[in-house]
Parts: structure tokens; C-alpha cells; sequence
């Protein structure tokens, strides 16, 4: 109903244009004809261009056809009415011409900028839809380098833990010095060890806080396609494996059913495992550095399997390297695997490692699949 | 008297502690800044002295008191040193650089070294006062009679210089060498060498 409305509104409104300006026109020319000896019928062509431009193709033709009416009634001799006279049929003719080019040109012009404009518009919105797509990648890639550019942020941990460890360390050696004095100082050992407890206590706290910097207070979780976590991340490492000679392969079975999961934890643990398989292939002859990602799923949970051709790792090591600061390697943090622990813990899955010196190692983890996703 | 110099409490206390499980005094300070206002007792001593320390570090405390002139035995403790830090600390005269936590056997022998080099740093600070009250009670005379002794030149040659008679410059040394306690003319010049060099 209030379309209908609006519809006839607009469409009195271009009539309402076009009839103004040929009034117009009608006026100045009345008003100017005594100044000319021949019928001045230019300002008809502008008000004919104003018609096309404002209201579309038929507003231009209705002016055209209106002013055509005024002319020869009005100026074309002989005047008030609608005979032409010999002489001036050609005139006439021409204005008529000069009016439908103008009124074409006109319009046409007009139907092009329209187009561009639209154009322009469109642009826009894709350009600020882009943006903020790049925006949330940006910002994915942000968490993502805060947790490979640990170095700095290690250092001072290790500051941290270093001070009560020194301070252990040396009530330690005091507290022997205390118990081979003659007669023993018991009271002094007793306040040493009472010390050595509350130090203790103290770095146990810091590893604590350590840990809740990298638990992140509310995983977002939403549907992940496992699949296509791997594929960006290996897209992401790509330029490193080349940097460092490692072929990576990937083995991911088509169709894999998603999990509830926080997207941007995954991406940590797939790049954690898949940085960690690249540093133990660093010693392997140049070509034999392979790494293969591969995902699969049964009923109850999808499996990753990362597995790289390196060196292996005892079976001594094997409970351990999931240890905050357990680390084999020489500038390592030892904190990447306990991260992914926390991480696929949190998911309710399970992450484990399969070595054998000299045979390379695999680690695993799984996430159980929900009930339903529908 | 072994001056500690860390912002951690839980490890200047444990260093506290085990200094003086092994019968050695120690006093704890915050900063070098703590440190430098407090009131050092006159026997041998040494500072440890951690590296990263709130307002001046240790490495440019180190050099403060370097250029002040003061000699001090510093060892320097850190968690987290590194080669140029080191290589500086040491170019700068430390005893020793101990990467915490550090071993007790370590500690003390950096401890018992400095406390030894600090022994010998008074007694030659101690010679040299001595030395230098005595040369200040010689008479303004004296103390040039002994300027030219010292330099090789002979009575007579030194009596002209100041136009007194052979004898009287004979009668002044006599009573430089007596005043300053040297037994022979070497005495003397080294003493008047090891003036100089501190002056």
C-alpha cells in the first residue's frame, strides 16, 4: 500500500520536474523573444537536458513533447497558432531534432554515472567486508606469533623462577654447613628448611601464573573443521619447511565430521606439534626431513597424528616432555607441549607422544566428536 | 665484612644465611643506591652485587665507584648473564661472575680471593697514609731537599740549586732520612715514588 504511495509520489515528482522546467523555459523565453528577431528556443534544449537528467528517458520525452506543443503554438511563425509557416518549417524541425539528442544524451549520460555510482557503492562495501576479514585474520595471526615469540617472555619467567631457585639452592648449602657444625645447629637448620619450604612455595607460584597466562580465560569454541586448521597451518609454515628443506605431507581423510572447539587454541596445538616436529628434523640429513599430518575419525572422536622422521626421543623422555619447561632443545622454552596439553585437556581430548630413538616421533591428540551437530 | 646487594629477598636472605652458616658477617641492602649511603666498617670487605637491580645496575654501579676512585672487591651475581656482560664486568676488575643459582664452593672461594685482595688494597692504602703524614711534617725545606735527593742529584749540586751551603743540605737530608724512617737513599726513593704515584 504505502509502496503504491511512494511509487506514484515519485512519479508525479519526475512529471513535476519536467513540467517546471519547460514553464520555466516558457517564461525567460517569453520575456526574451521581443530582444530577438528569430524565435529563441534555446532554453527549451536546457530545460529538455534537465527533464532526461533528473527523471529518466520518458520524463526528457514528455518535455520534449510538451515544449515541441509550446513552440509551435507560441514562437514558431506564425505565432498563437499551430500552422508553421513554410520558411520556418525547417526551423522547426531542428529544434525538434536538438531536443530528442538532447534529451537522449542527456538521459544516457545520466543512466552511466547512475551505473557508476552504483558501482563505486558496491566497491565499498566489499572493500570494508575485506577489511574486516583481514582484520579478524590479523588478529588470529597476533595470538598465534605472541605464542611463537615466547623467547622474551621466557627469559623473565626464567628470571623469575631463577631467584627462588638460587635462593633454595643456597640455603641448601647452608643448611649442611648448619648440621656439620660441632655441636649441629638444629635450630638454625630447622629455620633454613622452614625457608627452603616457603621458597619452594614461591616458584611453585610462579609456574602456577605462568600456566593461567596461557589458559585463555574463555575458549571461544565454535564447529572447527580439523581439517582446515591443518591446511593453514601448514600454509602458514610453508615458507619455513622450505626455509629448513622439511617436506610436509598431508593425509586427511575427506568429509571429517567437526568438533566444538575453540579455532584459535587448535591452531596453537597443530602449530606447537608441527614446529616441534620441524626443530627435531633439524639434525636428519637433508633428505630425509619428512613431516606428515594426518587426521582421521571413528565414531567417538577425531584423531591427529603428527608425525616427523627425526631422531626419536628416549623412552625416559616420554613422560616428561609434556612438562612445563621440560625442553631438549638448546634455546628451548619447554613450555609449547604444555601448552597443547592444557589445551587439548580443556577439549576434553587426549594428547600423547610414540618414540623410538632413531625411528622418528608421533605425537597424537584426540577430540571427542558432541553427541550431534546438526 | 661481606656487603649483599639484591632487590629479591628470598635471595639475600639465603645468601644471610649461608654466609653466616659458614661464620662470615654480611649486611643486606636493597640498592647500590641503599648501599652507598650506609656506613662501611674499616676491615677487609667485599660486595656482592647482582646485576639487575632497580634504578643504577650493578655494571654501572661498578663503574661509578671505579671512577670515584674507591677499590672495591666486587663479584657479581646474575641470572641471567651473558658472554659481554661478563667480559665487561671483568675488564672492569670484578672477582668473579656467578650465573645464579650458584654453587656454595664457588661463592666462597670468590669470597675468601676478594677478602685477601682487599687485605692487601688497606695495607698498601694504610703504608701510603703513613708515608704521606710523615712527608707532611718535613719543613717546606725538607720536603724540597728530598725532591732533589730523590731526583740523583748530589749535595753540592742541590746547594747551589737553592743557595745554601754543602753543609746545610747535608744537615736537611740528614734529617729527611730520619723523619721519613728511610734506612738508605733507595728507602727514600721509593718511598718518594710510591708518594707520587698516589698523589
Amino acid at each position: 500500500m504505502s509502496t503504491t504511495i511512494k511509487r506514484n509520489h515519485y512519479v508525479a515528482l519526475r512529471y513535476g520536474i519536467a513540467t517546471a522546467s519547460v514553464a520555466t523555459a516558457f517564461t525567460f523565453t517569453l520575456l526574451l523573444q521581443p530582444l530577438f528577431p528569430y524565435p529563441f528556443l534555446f532554453l527549451f534544449l536546457v530545460a529538455v537536458m534537465i527533464s532526461a537528467w533528473f527523471s529518466g528517458t520518458v520524463a526528457g520525452l514528455f518535455a520534449v513533447l510538451v515544449s515541441t506543443v509550446l513552440v509551435d503554438y507560441f514562437f514558431v511563425p506564425p505565432a498563437h497558432s499551430f500552422r508553421i509557416s513554410t520558411t520556418a518549417e525547417g526551423y522547426f524541425a531542428a529544434f525538434i531534432a536538438c531536443a530528442l539528442v538532447a534529451s537522449w544524451v542527456s538521459s544516457l549520460k545520466k543512466k552511466s554515472e547512475d551505473a557508476l555510482k552504483d558501482a563505486l557503492d558496491r566497491l565499498e562495501i566489499r572493500v570494508s567486508e575485506r577489511t574486516a576479514e583481514l582484520m579478524k585474520t590479523q588478529a588470529d595471526l597476533a595470538h598465534l606469533s605472541q605464542v611463537l615469540s615466547m623467547g622474551e617472555l621466557t627469559a623473565s619467567i626464567a628470571h623469575e623462577i631463577n631467584q627462588p631457585l638460587t635462593a633454595v639452592v643456597t640455603h641448601g648449602h647452608a643448611c649442611v654447613e648448619w648440621l656439620s657444625a660441632n655441636p649441629p645447629n638444629l635450630e638454625k637448620t630447622r629455620q633454613t628448611i622452614n625457608r627452603i619450604i616457603e621458597d619452594g612455595s614461591r616458584a611453585g607460584a610462579i609456574l602456577g601464573r605462568v600456566r593461567s597466562l596461557f589458559k585463555k580465560e574463555a575458549p571461544e569454541k565454535s564447529w572447527v573443521d580439523i581439517g582446515d586448521v591443518i591446511h593453514e597451518m601448514t600454509l602458514f609454515l610453508r615458507e619455513e619447511a622450505i626455509r629448513r628443506r622439511v617436506s610436509i605431507r598431508t593425509d586427511i581423510v575427506p568429509g571429517l565430521p567437526r568438533v566444538k572447539a575453540d579455532r584459535v587454541q587448535l591452531q596453537q596445538v597443530v602449530l606447537n606439534l608441527m614446529t616441534n616436529a620441524m626443530d627435531a628434523l633439524s639434525d636428519a640429513s637433508e633428505n630425509s626431513r619428512k613431516l606428515m599430518v594426518a587426521a582421521r575419525a571413528d565414531r567417538a572422536a577425531v584423531y591427529v597424528r603428527v608425525e616427523d622422521s627425526g631422531v626419536g626421543i628416549g623412552a625416559d623422555f616420554k613422560d616428561k616432555i609434556f612438562n612445563p619447561f621440560f625442553t631438549t632443545k638448546p634455546h628451548g622454552v619447554g613450555l609449547g607441549l604444555a601448552i597443547s596439553r592444557s589445551i587439548i585437556d580443556a577439549h576434553e581430548g587426549r594428547i600423547w607422544a610414540d618414540s623410538c630413538p632413531g625411528g622418528g616421533t608421533t605425537f597424537q591428540f584426540t577430540l571427542p566428536l558432541q553427541s550431534s551437530e546438526t | 665484612m661481606i656487603y649483599i646487594v639484591d632487590d629479591d629477598p628470598s635471595v639475600r636472605e639465603a645468601l644471610d644465611n649461608l654466609l653466616e652458616s659458614v661464620g662470615l658477617q654480611a649486611q643486606l641492602f636493597v640498592s647500590t643506591e641503599e648501599f652507598s649511603r650506609a656506613h662501611r666498617v674499616d676491615a677487609p670487605s667485599c660486595l656482592i652485587l647482582d646485576v639487575r637491580l632497580p634504578g643504577m645496575n650493578g655494571l654501572e654501579y661498578q663503574e661509578t665507584v671505579r671512577k670515584s676512585g674507591v677499590r672495591m672487591p666486587i663479584i657479581f651475581i646474575t641470572a641471567h648473564g651473558d658472554v659481554p656482560m661478563t667480559s665487561r664486568a671483568m675488564k672492569a676488575g670484578a672477582i668473579e661472575f656467578l650465573m645464579k643459582p650458584f654453587q656454595k664452593d664457588e661463592l666462597l672461594a670468590a669470597i675468601h680471593y676478594a677478602l685477601e685482595r682487599d687485605k692487601v688494597y688497606r695495607l698498601e692504602e694504610a703504608e701510603i697514609s703513613a708515608l704521606r703524614s710523615r712527608f707532611e711534617q718535613l719543613t717546606s725545606r725538607e720536603q724540597e731537599v728530598m725532591g732533589l735527593v730523590t731526583t740523583g742529584l748530589i749535595n753540592k749540586e742541590i746547594g747551589a740549586q737553592l743557595g745554601l751551603s754543602e753543609v746545610t743540605v747535608k744537615i736537611h737530608r740528614g734529617r729527611v732520612m730520619q723523619k721519613m724512617g728511610a734506612g738508605s737513599l733507595a728507602d727514600l726513593v721509593r718511598m718518594s715514588d710510591r708518594l707520587h704515584r698516589r698523589l
